[in-house]
């Protein structure tokens, strides 16, 4: 074993470890069906927004050139109607998902962030600064998160750069408490206190021994909190409080209740965004929980 | 387990709150006899004051239009001047003294006569009260004395002459009970009830963003109105409103400012509704910043200095298609714009002449931008001589769906001619609008039967004092030459001559480009044909309901034999909701029982 290591070097060593994970990881992955059906899911709606500038095309959000009347029925040209320019809804849906799926990406991605580094710093610094910042984690897990990001968006201007900062800073709280929990459950291993004694400062055991052991659970949190962060964009977009010249599935649901097609009965303009976020949602959620499960083996029985 | 107990609970907690809601208005309903014939309005603007000194909004002047009688009326028919409080009227020879003949039987609602010292009393009290003149003081700022020589005879003395006396929209309050107010700043009008008013409605409740209660005058000079009580409930959700017109819930829904063409449409078909789209008293223009300053000279805002170049604001009108406008926006409900007031006031509706009139040619457009000075760089934006691109700010009105959407074709016209934009919706347009802040906004205004006030907003005398005033401008336009023609329509009491000197007063407006009319949006409402059997619209022929110049559509609205089965409907939702409520509730305990059961099985 030995011999082995000193003739294949300790980074090729280090690769093959994590090449066997990440198949463990997979092997385990794919016992879960649902996580399958999400994660195929997901391919499907990143193929979808990845080519959209090839099948629909930018100039489908066009006003000017709009190709139909609008709020028409869907009909062979049109297969799920106009909307209230008269373009084409389906090709709309197609192209809201990109937005919709960046920002929840986004938003996903820098809530977590600012979770995990005030869990794991919390979680390392015992003392005062630990206390503080977890009262200040505990004041935004109380405020209504939604009330918090339309007060944040109505004083900001209105950008997507504005909804994922919204949805970013209010929604970390419950990352930050996950993180510090196993942060605190980490620390208190015997290998710690090795690696202090042998003259380990804080940084590196916060980089180099909790967050690897802290990344699974982040891993798993941000494709759960992804799902969380589209809904979040779609509330924002609909409440009126996104960019209006920008096409998201919020958006569009935001434009059909404007154009008063809720009461008039014009269901294609509601339906298929409203079903294509909440497919997403599904989607991410199914994936979150699998991986959750696959990483986390004590939270138990899953289905 | 315990998450779902909670779940449970919230539901639980979430149903109760929800039945709470629709219980409430039973008990309150209870208190009308049956016999009480109820139009019910749904409205969603709220109401900024009931104190006929600061109210400006259209839901609050209109409603203070039913309660307090101005001392002229408009005809439904042709807008003309009619008796109000004032029977009989005439100028003196030299066109400064005007004698108003007040009428002997009318009275407030408390019993009191009302005399000419109420009107002098009013008059006088926007001449002298700063705080009082907040909203009608540009009525009497020509006012040199009004007085009230005996209880049925007003004279009020002028500066100079004006042409607008017989359509002062000034509601006349009643003395006695007003003389003991004394901030007119603070007091609106809202604590005590019913409000002492001779209007054809007194108003007897009001709650903010609820309701507005009135009830009939049954002792109003003119006749009592049908309908024995008359409602004006908040439905700040218009397809809510639209869904409550449908169940019956309401007699006339307007929405805010009209409903939208698929809503238009999806009522037209329905039994027992009928649809009022008719030509509306308002127009939608785009204003442009032109450098915001007070009458001290001092300037403000940061409006873009390209804007004072009148090619840069022609170029920027001429690339907006109108026809389509008129079309894809408002689907036909709506006329393309031209001058500044809706053809419905035929009399001062003005056209530009053909050499004139800014027609939509986006490569003119181009040119004039050219010719400006604004070229386009290598990446096809236009930039000025300090080499900054043109990119505008649009400020728009968030509850307005029409800015948005109108919003995003200009976006996309003027990136054709190299222009930038940004649309900046925000819920309250005022702040930035009254600090100058804007580059263009969309802008619209009820323009009244004497075309007075909404050109009169534009004369450098409604310039703020300071910037830190509150000016009565619209956007700032301060032009000699309008001005001048300004002040001779007033001056001019032949009809004729001076519908000319509005008509130059319009061209001239055009010609500078500050406001530029995009379209008059008609008024499209709608209303219960079983509820309402006939009602007065305004003009008579093809007019608008709500906001009329007037309250003949609510003095005049007549019950249909049936209304009186209109009350049945919430009753019959509040039912339905418990009985909902209920089988949720059971299905809920039903679920959580099995569940329970479950687990139990589980353990064994």
């Amino acid at each position: 074993m030995s011999t082995e290591a000193a003739r294949r070097g300790p980074r090729a060593l280090a690769r093959q470890r994590r090449r066997r994970s990440a198949a463990r990881f997979w092997q385990q992955y794919r016992t879960h069906r649902a996580g399958l059906l999400g994660l195929a899911a997901l391919v499907l709606f990143a193929l979808v927004a990845l080519t959209a500038p090839l099948t629909v095309g930018s100039g489908v959000s066009d006003v000017t050139d709009a190709p139909g009347r609008p709020l028409e029925a869907p009909s062979g040209r049109f297969p799920l109607g106009t909307d209230r320019f008269g373009r084409d809804l389906l090709g709309l849906v197609v192209w809201g998902s990109r937005v919709s799926l960046l920002v929840g990406l986004l938003a996903a991605v820098l809530s977590v962030a600012i979770g995990a580094v005030v869990g794991i710093s919390a979680g390392h610094f015992r003392g005062a600064y630990g206390t503080v910042l977890m009262r200040i984690t505990d004041w935004f897990l109380v405020m209504p998160t939604l009330v918090l990001a339309i007060a944040l968006a109505t004083v900001m201007s209105r950008s997507l750069g504005t909804v994922v900062l919204a949805i970013g800073v209010t929604s970390w709280p419950t990352t930050a408490r996950l993180v510090r929990a196993q942060t605190l459950a980490v620390e208190s291993r015997p290998y710690i206190e090795r690696a202090r004694a042998l003259g380990g400062g804080h940084w590196h055991v916060m980089t180099r021994h909790v967050l690897p052991n802290v990344m699974p659970l982040v891993l798993a949190q941000t494709t759960l909190m992804v799902s969380s962060s589209i809904l979040a964009e779609a509330t924002l977009a609909f409440l009126g409080l996104g960019d209006p010249t920008v096409v998201s599935w919020g958006g569009l649901l935001q434009d059909a209740r404007e154009a008063g097609a809720v009461s008039a009965g014009d269901w294609w303009y509601l339906v298929p965004p409203g079903i294509a976020i909440a497919l997403v949602a599904l989607a991410f959620t199914l994936c979150g929980r699998a991986v959750e499960s696959v990483l986390n083996p004590r939270l138990g029985v899953t289905r | 387990m315990p998450r779902l107990v909670a779940a449970a609970g919230a539901l639980a907690v979430t149903l109760t709150a929800g039945l709470a809601t629709p219980l409430d208005p039973a008990p309150r309903r209870a208190e009308a006899a049956p016999a009480e014939k109820v139009l019910t309005v749904a409205v969603a603007q709220s109401v900024d004051s009931l104190s006929p000194f600061l109210a400006v909004r259209l839901v609050s002047t209109s409603i203070l239009r039913l309660t307090y009688e101005y001392l002229t009326d408009y005809d439904p028919a042709d807008a003309r001047p009619v008796p109000g409080l004032a029977t009989d009227w005439a100028p003196s020879a030299d066109k400064l003294t005007w004698t108003y003949t007040i009428r002997s039987d009318a009275t407030w609602s408390d019993g009191q006569k009302v005399t000419a010292q109420d009107a002098a009393w009013t008059f006088d009290k926007l001449m002298t009260d700063e705080a009082a003149a907040t909203a009608n003081g540009s009525f009497v700022s020509n006012f040199r004395k009004v007085t009230a020589p005996s209880p049925t005879k007003l004279v009020i003395e002028l500066k100079k002459p004006q042409a607008t006396m017989t359509a002062l929209d000034v509601p006349i309050v009643p003395r006695h009970v007003w003389e003991k107010v004394t901030d007119f700043s603070a007091f609106n009008n809202d604590k005590t009830f019913p409000i002492v008013g001779d209007g054809p409605f007194v108003l007897t409740d009001y709650r903010p963003d609820s309701y507005v209660r009135l009830k009939a005058n049954k002792t109003f000079w003119r006749g009592a109105p049908k309908f024995d009580e008359l409602v004006f409930k908040y439905y700040k959700d218009q397809d809510a409103a639209v869904a409550a017109l449908r169940k019956g819930e309401v007699s006339f829904v307007a929405g805010s400012p009209s409903l939208t063409p698929a809503q238009a449409a999806s009522l037209k078909g329905e039994k027992n509704v009928r649809v009022n789209d008719a030509p509306g008293r308002r127009f939608y223009a785009l204003a442009t910043n032109p450098g915001a300053r007070a009458r001290n000279g001092e300037k403000f805002g940061d409006g873009d200095p390209s804007l004072l170049d009148r090619r840069v604001r022609h170029a920027l009108f001429m690339a907006v298609d109108r026809k389509t406008l008129v079309d894809k926006v408002f689907q036909g409900h709506a006329v393309e714009g031209q001058g500044y007031l809706p053809p419905r006031f035929s009399s001062y509706f003005w056209q530009p002449s053909a050499s004139q009139e800014l027609t939509h040619d986006p490569a003119r457009a181009a040119e004039l931008l050219d010719r400006a000075g604004y070229r386009k760089n290598a990446d096809g934006k236009r930039v000025g001589k300090d080499g900054k691109p043109l990119n505008y700010r649009v400020l728009c009105h968030a509850t307005d769906p029409n800015d948005k959407a109108v919003g995003q074709y200009l976006e996309e016209w003027w990136g054709e001619l190299g222009i930038g934009m940004r649309l900046d919706c925000l819920d309250n347009v005022t702040d930035p609008w009254l600090a100058g802040e804007y580059d263009l906004a969309f802008d619209g205004w009820s323009v009244n039967p004497d075309p007075d006030f909404v050109l009169s907003i534009h004369t450098c005398a409604a310039l703020p004092g300071t910037p830190k005033d509150t000016g009565a401008t619209d956007n700032f336009i301060c032009d000699r030459t309008y001005d001048n023609l300004y002040t001779r329509q007033l001056a001019e009491y032949d009809s004729a001559e001076r519908a000319t000197l509005v008509k130059q007063a319009e061209s001239r407006l055009y010609d500078l480009g500050y406001m530029n009319v995009m379209a008059y949006p008609n008024a499209v409402e709608a209303y219960r044909t079983d509820q309402i059997a006939s009602i007065t619209t305004m003009p008579e022929a093809a007019g608008n309901i709500y906001g009329q110049d007037g309250y003949w559509s609510w003095w005049s609205a007549v019950p249909a034999d049936d209304s009186g089965s209109s009350g049945g409907g919430g009753s019959t939702g509040v039912v339905i909701g418990v009985v909902a409520g209920v089988v949720v509730l059971a299905g809920a305990g039903l679920f959580l029982a099995r569940r329970r059961r479950a687990t139990a099985d589980d353990r064994e």
